[in-house]
């Protein structure tokens, strides 16, 4: 099963159970109905933002420099450079 | 490997988890909590009326996706317009040639 599959069939899933609360199919309590099922997506989507946000956060907290890789790199895009420039192909 | 974590991205992470933590739990409690709470208990005068839960979301996701929109269509705009410029520029080029 590919993850798209995945991906959709869960979808459908949340997605039917949510229908079949929000058109009264199922008897809930008054309260439930009229309060809290209409609210659920719009809670979900800014729930969802909140949790992209926390993951950013926490990226951006734990983040640490590597100054040995940066070295590493800068003389890699040097040595590429010169290659490049030797076989005509304009850099930069 | 050397660790270089400069103070200023700590912060500035450590704000956005913070945001991120108060912003959920104070929307769970306006949507979910909220309606099984008495109209007279104190809690109620921390929240503005429910309308606004539904309402603030909305105009938020509206406003992001008119700027995403326009920033897209600007660059696609002036992406357009140098390259007509520069297939005009080769014309000249080949006509004079």
């Amino acid at each position: 099963m590919t993850r798209a599959q995945q991906t959709l069939s869960i979808g459908l899933l949340v997605a039917s159970v949510y229908m079949v609360a929000f058109l009264g199919l199922a008897p809930l309590p008054a309260k439930i109905q009229d309060d809290i099922i209409p609210v659920l997506p719009i809670w979900a989507i800014v729930s969802f933002g909140a949790y992209l946000l926390f993951k950013l956060g926490y990226g951006v907290a734990t983040f640490n420099d590597v100054p040995e890789a940066h070295q590493e790199l800068m003389r890699e895009i040097q040595e590429a450079r010169a290659d490049l420039q030797k076989k005509g192909v304009e850099v930069d | 490997m050397a660790v270089n974590n400069t103070l200023l991205d700590r912060l500035v992470g450590l704000a956005m988890l913070a945001l991120a933590s108060a912003v959920f739990l104070y929307y769970t409690i306006w949507t979910l909590l909220l309606p099984f709470v008495d109209d007279s208990h104190p809690l109620q005068s921390a929240f503005p009326p429910r309308v606004w839960a539904i309402r603030i979301p909305v105009i938020l996701l509206l406003l992001g996706g008119a700027v995403v929109g326009s920033f897209l269509s600007v660059v696609m705009i002036r992406s357009n317009r140098k390259k007509a410029l520069k297939a005009r520029q080769k014309e000249a080029g080949k006509k004079s040639s």
